[in-house]
């Protein structure tokens, strides 16, 4: 059982890192981003070994369903530079901060430290009592109330400004008449035609 | 079903493997039904629906094929095995070739969740409804790659269509769920269905009431307010009329899928009425009950279960066969539903959808969460949570004032909102008529 | 689970994909790129999080609460973000960091 679980767990890490990899050096955007979407479910899976449902169903949700497909939708609005430099200038100076970031603090350190895990309580094989969605409901609604309204101002102020910043006045809107309209405009200008010659018409009669 | 692998392997043939090669198989086999169920039931939804919109049309329909035409998708799945298999030149060819499995896969998944009988499900996940909900939204992703790896416009508006739908109305449809969860207290599809059990109340909210599994949540106004609105979103999620805008086939001519053939378009088509098919299954299960009906509860409590291990194995297949019959029944009525809708409705266009969502449906669903804060408030909370003065009353008292109070809120809501939403309607109306005004004068 | 796999593994995997995402965020030339790095090291703080919670006080839920305070900061960063850039887009015609410096004087 525990063989299995470190296979899962390498396959993962193996997604995860590698799909990671594949998003910041591939050169097509709309391909790092459906490596960035390969990456997201890996790290929903990895979740999901630790046991955090919810939290993983949540990372689907928000992530999967509804972040990557704005990216999505971003890259497709805005699709120009086909063909340049993929990275900036300085791109080696980046590359020395993350490896170095990685290589000589965070991986010595996390290595090095000693993690004063608590003991396994009860024989080996029962399942530990681990917070749940009620207990997470609960909590949001006790302790953490201020949290949770901080995070509803936030989504509320986002939702907000996303709108304004991306908004396009009515009048400066490109528009394509659809079908119907033009038969609307095409009917209202032989109307007014028509009651000008009327017009005409009439005002030769009275004439 | 592991209960009874592990009989089969350990008792029988005494091979004693360990739990996790038991769990593996069982899941397997389940998996394996889950798999053949759904393609041969898409089959014959696809005819059932050909043949019901025909007699609404006044046509026949297709008939040759066998008796009354029943061998007719058979035919087609030939159809579509043997055609050639056409990929664009200037196709991205990974993403053309991934989309379909990405398209089809979360529809499958949702299976897992989905409780087709007292005691049967596949996973009682203790968050099944919200991993439903996460599930689908993934083939979002799937449609936007498709129309993009086309590289073709009318793929690509319609994946643009078909994804701007599937997110907007994601939200009043989990928002309408979110009620029924405040009401039940849990986010696992069992609870859920057991919750239903009752003689039109149900007989958590009211002790006394005898339970023959028709307490269902349709009948109280929270859960009829929710019924409607998300009916009309998963209508929306399956791009059923008259939300079909993303394959408008007269605009656009099939939407992200035109450039595909063979199998791959096959595939589309069965993710589509799978999924058509799972939102009916979850509409039933959530309002309707699931399998709760008259005589399934009996059933299930003399037969074999955790809790009551001396029972008969004969009540385990009846309360299973009647409680099947039930879910079905409820799940192809509201397919029918949808075809009957499909007959009936003309298209939407895409800014009266988006509007209808975002300016009616969700206002709406967020009112229906207050009121369902109102039923739980009344019905269950009681000195201890600050409502002492409902303490003296009988369960079925508080259950009539929860229900009177939670109708003048949903519908008060409903009648503000609907006067709201005319009125933007003939705003934005009179604009789009000042725009012509003034092309007419450039005229 | 936790006796399977050492903590230490699921932050070094973290780790690794927050200076993946530090990478990306810092050498990327398309600003969605670079929104996409953020999302990269967002998602790794997380699941330092969830690992923390899980191995240490896995009867308290500080971790899931912060785990979902960060997705929704991480919503919200990707909405405004996302909105920013397509005002970019707009005026600019083009979405790499490189040629949106009119304010370096």
């Amino acid at each position: 059982m525990d063989l299995l679980i470190q296979i899962i767990f390498g396959l993962l890490s193996a997604l995860i890192i590698g799909a990671a990899m594949m998003v910041v050096t591939v050169r097509n955007v709309i391909h790092a981003a459906l490596w960035l979407i390969a990456s997201f479910f890996g790290v929903a899976a990895l979740y999901l070994t630790l046991e955090a449902e919810f939290i993983a169903v949540v990372q689907v949700l928000v992530y999967v369903g509804a972040i990557s497909i704005l990216v999505l939708f971003a890259i497709m609005l805005t699709r120009s530079s086909e063909g340049e430099r993929l990275l900036t200038q300085h791109w080696w100076a980046a590359a020395i901060i993350s490896l170095g970031l990685f290589g000589a603090v965070l991986l010595p350190t996390l290595v090095g430290h000693h993690w004063n895990l608590p003991l396994p309580t009860g024989p080996a094989g029962t399942p530990e009592s681990l917070a749940g969605v009620e207990e997470l409901g609960r909590g949001f609604v006790n302790e953490f109330l201020i949290q949770f309204e901080v995070a509803g101002i936030l989504l509320t102020v986002a939702l907000i400004g996303a709108i304004v910043i991306a908004f396009e006045e009515r009048s400066r809107r490109r528009r394509v008449l659809t079908l119907s309209e033009e038969h609307i405009l095409r009917q209202r200008q032989q109307a007014t035609a028509t009651a000008a010659q009327a017009a005409l018409v009439t005002a030769d009669a009275a004439d | 079903m592991q209960d009874v692998v592990n009989q089969v392997i350990n008792t029988t043939f005494g091979w004693n493997w360990p739990s996790w090669a038991i769990a593996l198989i069982g899941y397997l086999i389940v998996a394996v039904i889950l798999f053949a169920i759904a393609p041969f039931q898409m089959l014959f939804l696809t005819l059932y629906e050909r043949r019901a919109i025909a007699r609404m049309q006044d046509r026949v329909g297709p008939n040759r094929v066998g008796p009354e035409g029943i061998f007719q998708p058979l035919a087609d799945g030939v159809k579509i095995f043997t055609k050639e298999d056409i990929v664009p030149d200037a196709a991205d060819h990974w993403v053309h070739f991934i989309a379909p499995c990405v398209v089809v896969a979360p529809t499958m998944f949702m299976f897992v969740v989905l409780p087709w009988g007292p005691g049967m499900v596949p996973v009682d996940l203790n968050i099944g409804l919200l991993f439903f909900f996460a599930i689908s939204s993934v083939s979002a992703v799937g449609l936007l790659m498709a129309g993009w790896a086309s590289s073709n416009k009318f793929a690509l508006i319609g994946a643009m269509r078909a994804v701007a739908q599937m997110v907007s109305y994601e939200i009043p449809a989990v928002i309408s769920l979110l009620a029924l969860v405040l009401i039940t207290g849990s986010l696992s599809i069992v609870d859920m269905i057991s919750y239903q059990g009752g003689l039109f109340i149900s007989s958590r909210d009211v002790a006394s009431v005898p339970d023959w599994g028709l307490g269902w949540f349709i009948f109280t106004p929270v859960g009829f307010l929710a019924f409607v609105a998300f009916f009309i979103a998963a209508l929306a999620e399956g791009e059923r009329t008259p939300f079909d805008i993303p394959e408008a086939d007269s605009e656009i001519v099939a939407g992200y899928m035109t450039e595909y053939s063979g199998m791959k378009f096959g595939l589309f088509y069965l993710a589509q009425y799978v999924l058509n098919f799972l939102l009916c299954a979850i509409t039933s299960v959530i309002f309707f009950g699931g399998w709760q009906g008259p005589g399934v509860g009996w059933l299930y409590a003399q037969a074999i279960t955790p809790v009551n291990p001396q029972g008969g194995w004969v009540f385990n297949v009846l309360a299973g066969v009647l409680g099947v019959v039930y879910f079905l029944s409820k799940t192809y009525f509201f397919f029918f539903v949808m075809v009957w809708i499909r007959g009936a409705f003309a298209r939407l266009r895409i800014d009266q959808l988006m509007d209808f969502g975002w300016k009616f449906l969700i206002p709406l669903t967020l009112v229906n969460v207050i009121s369902a804060a109102v039923w739980v408030a009344l019905t269950k909370w009681g000195a201890a949570d600050g409502l002492a003065f409902v303490e003296g009353w009988s369960p079925l008292v508080r259950w009539a004032v929860a229900f009177v109070v939670t109708l003048a809120m949903n519908l008060g809501a409903y009648l503000y909102l609907a006067r709201i939403f005319a009125h933007s309607q003939a705003e934005r109306e009179r604009l789009d008529d000042e725009v012509l005004e003034s092309l007419i004068n450039v005229v | 689970m936790t006796r399977a796999i050492p903590l230490e593994a699921v932050l070094v995997v973290a780790a690794a994909l927050f200076c993946i995402g530090l990478f990306g965020a810092l050498s990327r030339r398309n600003l969605v790129g670079v929104l996409m790095g953020v999302e990269l090291m967002l998602n790794s703080v997380n699941i330092n999080l969830v690992a923390f919670w899980r191995y240490l006080e896995p009867r308290f839920i500080t971790g899931p609460t912060f785990a979902i305070f960060i997705i929704t900061v991480a919503a919200a960063e990707a909405a405004v973000g996302l909105a920013m850039i397509i005002a970019i887009y707009r005026s600019w015609l083009t979405v790499n960091i490189d040629s949106v410096d009119s304010l370096k004087g």
